[in-house]
């Protein structure tokens, strides 16, 4: 598993770039993703969505649904998408250190 | 090669960001002829395997020649395919739903320079390029997957079966002497990608272990609800286990209850369970599409097990070949394989067919299996 360094931290990752364990995300994991994914600035709309990924992940063990996230957050998929370009997925999933979405994708 | 930029600037990704413009419009490609008299055809006749003539209102008349393809190309071939169809076609061509290559051209005199181009192109190994059928009652190209070319699911590869049952076949591609057409597909795993559920005859990998449990890396890698969900027979559940005086959340695999389906391995990679000696090809027959005559119909399993055997998997193209055999000798005209099977019986058709019939076959999946029974007196000794 190739290591990434970041503002003093190394993360173990993927081919894909997502996080090796969920344990191992912290605030700097969450830089180095936004550097990755070409997100120019992280406000508080990017916190919440991340919050709630991990709050969902946390209690259910899974992502949540996008219907379910937007539910959740207000923000609708097309204002996800402004956010997270890669999308809720590839983008804000693996900001919030949660595991690499499977199945047919 | 070093890096060349196409133009993208990934200091800002979303600056001159085309997107959702969708395909290109059909009609941009149509040859003159085909636009001209579009929606106004009269009828269609085959001129001989893989030449069909249609006939416009207008008395225009259009050629088309069909040609098989291996589906997997390289970009070298699709430059010799667009050379043909610069030299005999004004530059147009289409491919066909179970991906063959059609030329068109709206003359006559035109079609056999076109067909003796065709013919004459070969593979360095002596494969035909360009193999001229497909049509009418045959056996047209095989819908596959991709196999251990590309995907991570796979029970069998895609294109090395599909290579030995079409060499085996090739005769029927070029030849109408089938009561009706059979189609021939398969799908590597049993997700089944493309047609295997509705085809004559079909070709699906197959397991038979259950998954390896990578304890270590599960809570990781997986969302274990997720798993436990993917399971059509409820074998996972979810467990604690102790690795290295570590306690790690995992799941447990009722083996007794798993039938190595594999979606658990779709949803989460620690759940692996491709095996080379357990891993192999399950045969259906029977499935159709079309509304003619009979309503669409499932392909239903006839050969429960049959091993990988690369490169060139001989006992699954003969055994193919001995049903295709059967079939054209016994049918009647027009009769689908899965028309033909119903009326003589599937009795008669393990019979004639000379298959096996072990307790695989017998349906067991919850409460539609017992539909699958027999509840009448009525069956041949």
């Amino acid at each position: 598993m190739p290591t990434v360094e970041f503002g003093g931290k190394s993360f173990n990752v993927d081919e894909d770039g997502f996080i090796d364990d969920y344990k191992n995300w912290s605030e700097e994991w969450v830089q180095y993703v936004k550097q990755q994914e070409g997100i120019d600035e992280l406000n508080d709309e990017h916190k919440k969505v991340i919050d709630v990924l991990r709050e969902y992940y946390e209690k259910n063990g899974i992502a949540p649904m996008v219907r379910v996230l937007s539910k959740v957050t207000g923000f609708k998929l097309k204002h996800i998408y402004e956010l997270f370009p890669s999308g809720p997925g590839k983008g804000a999933c693996k900001m919030a250190g949660l595991p690499k979405p499977t199945g047919c994708v | 090669m070093a890096f060349v930029s196409s133009g993208y600037n990934p200091e800002k990704p979303m600056e001159n960001r085309i997107t959702d413009i969708g395909p290109r419009k059909y009609d941009e490609f149509y040859p003159p002829v085909i636009a001209k008299n579009k929606g106004k055809w009269l009828y269609h006749e085959y001129l001989q395997p893989g030449v069909l003539v249609h006939v416009a209102e207008s008395g225009d008349e259009v050629y088309t020649v069909r040609c098989g393809g291996a589906r997997l190309m390289s970009t070298g071939l699709i430059r010799e395919i667009c050379e043909i169809a610069d030299k005999h076609c004004g530059g147009h061509v289409r491919w066909t739903t179970r991906n063959n290559v059609e030329f068109m051209v709206d003359d006559k005199s035109k079609v056999q320079p076109l067909l003796d181009d065709l013919a004459g192109r070969k593979f360095a190994g002596g494969s035909f390029k360009f193999p001229v059928g497909g049509t009418g009652a045959g056996v047209s190209n095989i819908v596959h997957t991709q196999g251990w070319i590309h995907c991570h699911t796979p029970a069998t590869d895609a294109s090395g079966p599909v290579k030995a049952v079409m060499d085996e076949v090739f005769a029927d591609f070029q030849n109408h002497r089938m009561p009706a057409h059979v189609r021939v597909s398969l799908a590597c795993c049993l997700n089944m990608c493309g047609a295997v559920h509705c085809s004559d005859i079909a070709i699906l990998g197959y397991h038979r272990k259950p998954p390896m449990l990578d304890h270590e890396y599960l809570d990781k890698m997986c969302e274990i609800p997720l798993a436990i969900a993917s399971c059509p027979t409820a074998a996972i559940k979810p467990a604690k286990v102790e690795i290295g005086g570590q306690k790690l959340n995992s799941v447990a695999v009722n083996n007794d209850r798993c039938m190595y389906c594999g979606n658990c391995y779709t949803m989460c990679p620690s759940m692996p369970l491709a095996d080379t000696e357990g891993d192999g090809i399950v045969i259906m027959a029977g499935g159709k599409v079309s509304n003619r005559i009979t309503a669409p119909k499932f392909s239903k399993v006839v050969v429960a097990f049959i091993p990988n055997e690369a490169p060139r998997w001989p006992t699954t193209a003969k055994t193919i070949k001995n049903m295709i055999e059967v079939y054209a000798a016994d049918a009647r005209k027009y009769e689908r394989f899965g028309e033909w099977a119903e009326r003589i019986g599937w009795e008669r058709f393990f019979d004639k067919c000379k298959l096996d019939f072990s307790h695989h076959l017998i349906d067991d999946f919850r409460d539609p299996a017992y539909y699958t029974w027999r509840q009448t007196t009525q069956f041949k000794f």
